[in-house]
């Protein structure tokens, strides 16, 4: 059989075409090229060349329509046993090719094509062509006699030109020879023969039938050199006769072929057309061609020779012809006959050719599959040859079959499919994939065929030992069908890509990913340190508002951008590394080592940096892969290239996204990811990437470690935060701001000390102190810490947070063209201040207490305490005044101390030591009294509280005291009240003035606390203070209208006139004669009455003295006390703000303790003193007492 | 009961949803593969097939060597039932084909199956394969 056959095959001419000498195979394709344009030489153009040297038998040689067919056969072809019943198998004509400059020697090349032309006795008219001749072999040439054309070096339409002309001079020797040969076959009647003959010597009946078929076969002959001849209507003519004499002659095989004539020659006088009725007339005449072959089947010659080969080409050739999708089930039925006979085919290669050409039918018919199918049995008759070239054309054919089996090679796939794959990533970005749709993804799965065309081309790819096919091949089986594969199977797929690699150069890149599968993990937004914040340059604070454009919160066009937002926008910084997350997985059996995984970038900006990966089996691995940006632009990261089993290839995310897609509806055989045991992703889009101009790039660090900061409730702490610009663009604009919870937690940021370090050069850096204040823990979050988990309240969203945002130069604004331009982008260091706050002393309650301690009664009138607040700030240092706080000396008498207790309890682990600071506000100067703070120095202990203990802390109130009772106190608050009525005291305003004295006064107690070495802070008591003092602040704030002392006048009464200022400082010389009275004796007392307002008091006073059990002593019946001078009601007015002495003595019958108390009742008393005195009504007497004294009298009875 | 036989259920998108080994013949790798390869190839014929005629049963639309593969197109989801035989029982495979295109049904109302996915259910794998011995 031949290949490539069809009706008018019969009408061209043979002719072989050969090499002579070396000629480059590329310039040997491309002469043959050139002959191709030659197929078809018209008669018009030949009769030039034509010399008619006797009359021609074609008698209706159509010269002005007609042509001449060629068909040239590179390489020529082996004479076919048939060429007597067919004369176009005969090779007609023999054309040698010579390059000369390969083939230097013109006499040689000559011998070579006479040697050639030897093995085509048939030929009749043989040309050498030499192209390219060298001017020597031009003269050499034109000597070497009439078969050898030179075709001197000329620009490719001259040459074209020769080629043709000598084209048109073979055509016309060609008919020359083809009329002398029906010349000389119509009397003679040439012997013809076909192997169907019988080859044994005839007997007398079949020489008497042959010498009477020879008749017909001789036309039939004569017919066909017609349709050689270009004249169909001859041929016609001889084929009837031929049609006649076989027919009668019953020469089946004969009447078929001069059948297939006719029609041939049909179709050349039709000049192509094709109308129905010659549709018609074809399809009858061939099947009744296709018959009589089939008739001409003899039995007993049928192991050595056989028509069938006649009839399926027969069937081939009206298939061609029917080859339209119209009459697709008159040609599918012809070719599934064709293929049919292929079993009863006793030569392989006549099997392949049949198959070969059933399955180009099938393809222009568009049946892909069936056209894949014969395909595919092709390529298994090429691998039951056992060789190397056999393998390659098995290996080419199965590659045809792959779009069919959709198997393709990718690199295949490329073009053809870009835009169905264009459409198909759109709908899975919308969102909205239609179930069809993705269904229509893994179109035509079928697996097991799949397999079997992949093993294939791989088998036939090793061997034809071409490595990359083979590689792709057993890559593109691994990939897709690795979970039907056994490990085994697997192991040799590995193997099988190793060792095709080995074969290949390092670096080869193939389009077919094999392992591992990889998607996209995640794509890490900036971390908080490198955030890029959009500029407004038109504002002061740029970073704000940069993406508000409008005055309102809600606008109509931000409510479209949902959509928008699952395509997040990416800014990423030359020269700054980035990072992406891929998950890679290895659902195989074996150990995969990825050499090298890197970002494949295609736009070329960016240096990705390889790494290398192991994967155990059946497992999966999540990768950073990182890189540079390089130039500003935008970046597409479609994929990865992974340089794996020795060749590079690059692996797309959205190949997989459609993989893993396809899994979740059930239509893939598995999901790789999930049967190495990873977790279901969802599908992550890469967003689009800009890349922008280097920006600074600022680093935090918190200088001594970036732990956390462990601070106890209320601990004030400095940390120092290190700022050092690792960009490469100084940072001119900075500001620093607070976000998060517990802002007030941060006392201070030196952002002046930031401030004046700019412009920060790279690789400056600058440190900031930062004070932090400990928050409180709230309720539940001290229910928690009752377990002692004091950690659990570091979570992050607890601590404020350092927002600083900066950016480097604004591009000049004077210059119009910039303005316009992109302002760069600033950036936004996020510095967490990771506090974790411990839970440190808990404050149980606050409450004031009353005490009323009894002074003695000594020489020293003990000092008022207004005095105090006289002292200059050396007093600090007088260690008496510590004693007066703390301890109460009973000689200086007492005067209603008041008292703040604070119970405070430990329930932490570590120890804290309580101090309490008081500040003291003048009217002149304000000088701090922390008491203990000077106790320290003094060695007085600290407050202590030991874990899981409780203390209690007591604050004296009299400081607080004012030195004298005036309006102002009450005058300030009126006048806040707005209300005229000055002096007249309403519920309403006193409540206000309450308020406002206690938030006066509680600001001024601090409770701090230490604990170890650095730790130390303050408690935050206030309300409870607040509480606590509510009801008796104004006892606390405001003196006494009136005090009063007592002490003893030794000297008598007279005799009293030291300074009381001198006398404190002489108290330590006194302390021998001060404690005891004696009894029995006159004792000379003094009371001292100060007047503390501003006003004269007119007052009468009484002074009561009263033993243990509180009796009056002097006044009742059985008096213990005798006195000498006014007791009682002692009228006396004392001027403001000084006081006046009485004097009195006493004689105790009796020792023991006394009690003296002084009394007075204020007449004519003025508004103040009433607010004071909380009295009501104007006319109430209004009485003072002042404290108790006592009296020690020693001596008997 | 015929020796080769082969039957496939191919949904709309041309995917093999399902597939069954059905002959008395000893099951050959090689063969089972060939077998799908011609199912694969008569689909083109099908295709064209299925629209000249109203009914559903196509009878024999392509053979290869002693194969031959019959059809069946349902109209509902242009799913097609195909059978690789090499026996000419055309009553047999007529009623084959309409009693599994009874289960396919079946099986399409089961609302966790998903038109257009694999078959997996065993019960039907059972049923088709008791169906071809009653009527192959």
């Amino acid at each position: 059989m031949e290949p490539d056959v069809s009706i008018e095959t019969s009408s061209m001419i043979r002719v072989a075409v050969l090499p002579i000498g070396h000629v480059p195979p590329v310039l040997l394709r491309d002469y043959h090229s050139m002959l191709l344009r030659h197929q078809s030489i018209p008669l018009s153009a030949v009769s030039s060349f034509y010399t008619e040297h006797q009359k021609s038998p074609f008698a209706h040689q159509p010269w002005d329509s007609g042509s001449l067919r060629f068909k040239f056969v590179l390489g020529g072809a082996p004479p076919s046993p048939w060429e007597d019943f067919q004369s176009n198998r005969k090779t007609l004509a023999v054309i040698g090719i010579c390059h000369c400059p390969s083939s230097p020697d013109l006499g040689s090349v000559m011998d070579q094509f006479d040697s050639a032309c030897r093995a085509y006795p048939a030929a009749l008219v043989e040309r050498c062509f030499a192209f390219c001749p060298a001017d020597s072999q031009l003269e050499d040439g034109s000597k070497k006699g009439w078969n050898l054309m030179l075709f001197p070096p000329a620009d490719r339409a001259t040459q074209e030109f020769h080629l043709q002309t000598m084209m048109q001079d073979i055509a016309a020797s060609l008919l020359m020879e083809f009329e002398k040969w029906v010349l000389k076959a119509e009397p003679a009647g040439t012997i013809v023969k076909t192997p169907l003959d019988s080859q044994a010597t005839l007997n007398s009946e079949e020489v008497i039938k042959a010498k009477k078929r020879r008749l017909g076969r001789a036309q039939k002959t004569m017919g066909d050199y017609c349709l050689l001849a270009g004249s169909p209507v001859d041929a016609n003519l001889h084929y009837s006769t031929a049609l006649e004499l076989a027919r009668l002659t019953g020469d089946f095989f004969w009447y078929a072929g001069a059948l297939e004539g006719s029609v041939c020659a049909l179709l050349i006088d039709r000049m192509g057309q094709k109308d129905t009725a010659v549709e018609e007339e074809v399809r009858y005449r061939y099947n009744s061609v296709i018959l009589h072959y089939r008739k001409s089947f003899i039995q007993e010659n049928a192991q050595r020779v056989s028509p069938l080969t006649f009839e399926l080409e027969a069937t081939l050739k009206l298939a061609r012809f029917l080859c339209r999708r119209e009459l697709a089930k008159e040609v599918v039925e012809l070719l599934t006959n064709a293929a049919d006979g292929a079993k009863s085919l006793i030569d392989a290669s006549d099997r392949l050719v049949l198959y070969v050409e059933i399955a180009r039918l099938y393809g222009t018919l568009g049946y892909q599959r069936k056209a894949a199918f014969f395909s595919r049995q092709v390529a298994q008759l090429y691998l039951q040859q056992d060789n190397r070239l056999a393998a390659i054309s098995a290996m080419q054919v199965l590659a045809m079959t792959t779009k069919a089996y959709r198997v393709q090679s990718k690199a295949s796939t490329l073009e053809d499919s870009l835009p169905k794959k264009e459409t198909g990533s759109s709908v899975v970005e919308g969102g909205k994939m239609l179930h069809q749709s993705v269904v229509s993804l893994f179109e035509s799965q079928w697996s097991t065929l799949q397999m079997v065309v992949l093993r294939e081309i791989l088998l036939s790819a090793v061997r034809a030992g071409d490595p990359l096919a083979a590689w792709g091949a057993a890559a593109r089986l691994l990939r897709s069908y690795y979970p039907l594969i056994t490990p085994a199977g697997q192991n040799g797929l590995a193997s099988a890509l190793s060792n095709s690699a080995d074969r290949l150069p390092s670096g080869t890149r193939c389009a077919d990913p094999a392992l591992p599968f990889i998607r996209l993990y995640s794509f890490p937004l900036h971390p908080s340190q490198m955030d890029i914040v959009k500029r407004n340059p038109a504002r002061e604070d740029w970073w704000a508002g940069a993406a508000n454009t409008g005055p309102f919160i809600y606008t109509p066009f931000s409510k479209g951008e949902p959509s928008n937002n699952s395509k997040q926008e990416l800014i990423w910084i030359v020269g700054e590394p980035v990072q992406i997350l891929v998950e890679l997985a290895n659902p195989c059996g074996f150990d995969l080592r990825v050499d090298s995984i890197y970002l494949s970038v295609p736009s070329g900006n960016f240096d990705a940096f390889p790494v290398t990966v192991n994967l155990p089996p059946n497992s999966s691995k999540v990768v950073t892969l990182s890189g540079i940006p390089t130039s500003v632009g935008p970046v597409t990261i479609p994929g990865c290239t992974v340089h794996c089993f020795g060749v590079i290839t690059e692996h797309l995310f959205k190949d997989v996204d459609n993989l893993l897609l396809g899994a979740t509806q059930g239509l893939v055989l598995s999901d790789p990811f999930r049967c190495c045991g990873s977790a279901r992703l969802k599908n992550i889009s890469v967003p689009s990437i800009s890349v922008v101009p280097p920006l600074p790039l600022l680093v935090s660090r918190v200088v001594g470690g970036d732990g956390a900061i462990i601070l106890h409730e209320g601990e004030i702490r400095d940390i120092w935060i290190s700022l050092a610009n690792a960009g490469t663009v100084p940072v001119e604009q900075v500001h620093v701001s607070l976000s998060g919870k517990h802002q007030d937690s941060v006392l201070f940021i030196a952002s002046e000390t930031l401030k004046s370090a700019l412009p920060l050069r790279p690789g400056a850096e600058v440190t900031i102190p930062v004070t932090l204040k400990a928050w409180r823990i709230v309720l539940a979050d001290a229910d928690t810490a009752a377990g002692r988990s004091a950690f659990k309240h570091s979570k992050d969203g607890n601590s404020p947070t350092l927002l600083i945002h900066y950016a480097g130069t604004l591009p000049n604004t004077a210059d119009p063209s910039t303005e316009k331009s992109v302002v760069p982008p600033g950036r936004r260091l996020v510095v967490p201040l990771q506090i974790c706050v411990l839970q440190g002393l808990s404050f149980v309650k606050a409450r004031l207490l009353s005490m009323e301690i009894p002074a003695q009664v000594g020489e020293n009138l003990p000092k008022p305490v207004h005095i105090d607040n006289s002292l200059t700030e050396g007093a600090v240092g007088t260690p008496n005044k510590m004693d007066r706080l703390v301890k109460i000396d009973p000689f200086r008498g007492s005067w209603g101390l008041r008292f703040l207790e604070l119970e405070l309890s430990n329930p932490t682990d570590v120890v804290f030591e309580i101090s309490v600071s008081v500040q003291l506000e003048n009217t002149d100067h304000e000088h701090s009294l922390s008491v203990d703070r000077d106790a320290t120095e003094y060695g007085y202990p600290k407050t202590r509280i030991d874990r899981d203990c409780s203390a209690r802390v007591l604050i004296p109130l009299e400081h607080f005291k004012l030195p004298v009772l005036d309006d102002s106190f009450f005058v300030k608050d009126n006048q806040a009240d707005g209300s005229g009525r000055s002096y007249s005291f309403s519920e309403r305003n006193t409540k206000a003035e309450l308020n406002a004295s206690i938030k006066n006064l509680i600001s001024r107690i601090k409770v701090r606390w230490q604990s170890g070495r650095n730790s130390s802070g303050e408690l935050n008591i206030k309300d409870a203070v607040q509480a606590a003092l509510q009801t008796s602040v104004m006892d606390v704030l405001l003196p006494d209208p009136l005090t009063f002392c007592f002490r003893l006048s030794r000297n008598g009464p007279g005799a009293e006139n030291i300074d009381s200022h001198e006398e404190s400082n002489d108290q330590v010389d006194s302390s021998a004669s001060k404690g005891s009275v004696m009894a029995h004796e006159m004792t000379p007392m003094e009371v001292m009455v100060r007047n503390n307002t501003k006003e004269l008091i007119k007052m009468s006073l009484n002074v009561v003295c009263r033993d243990v059990a509180g009796e009056d002593c002097v006044e009742c019946a059985n008096a213990t006390v005798l006195c000498s001078g006014v007791l009682g009601g002692i009228t006396m007015e004392v001027p403001p703000l000084e006081e006046i002495k009485h004097s009195f003595s006493l004689y105790f019958l009796v020792p023991g303790e006394y009690t003296l108390i002084a009394a007075a009742m204020i007449e004519d008393a003025n508004d103040i003193l009433r607010a004071r005195a909380r009295t009501k009504s104007s006319d109430e007497p209004i009485f003072c007492r002042g404290p108790p004294y006592h009296v020690r009298v020693v001596g008997t009875a | 009961m015929a020796t080769t036989a082969c039957f496939i259920i191919v949904s709309r998108n041309d995917i093999p949803i399902y597939e069954a080994e059905v002959g008395s013949a000893a099951k050959r790798e090689d063969a089972a593969q060939l077998h799908q390869f011609i199912l694969h190839a008569a689909l083109d014929i099908v295709q064209d097939l299925a629209w000249t005629t109203s009914a559903m049963y196509l009878k024999a639309v392509d053979r290869f060597n002693d194969l031959v593969v019959s059809a069946y197109v349902t109209a509902e989801t242009h799913t097609r039932l195909m059978l690789l035989h090499d026996s000419r029982n055309d009553d047999g495979i007529k009623s084959f084909f309409q009693e599994v295109h009874e289960l396919y049904i079946k099986t399409l109302l089961n609302p966790t199956y998903l038109p257009g996915s694999r078959i997996t259910s065993s019960h039907f794998d059972t049923k088709v394969r008791a169906l071809a011995r009653k009527y192959l």
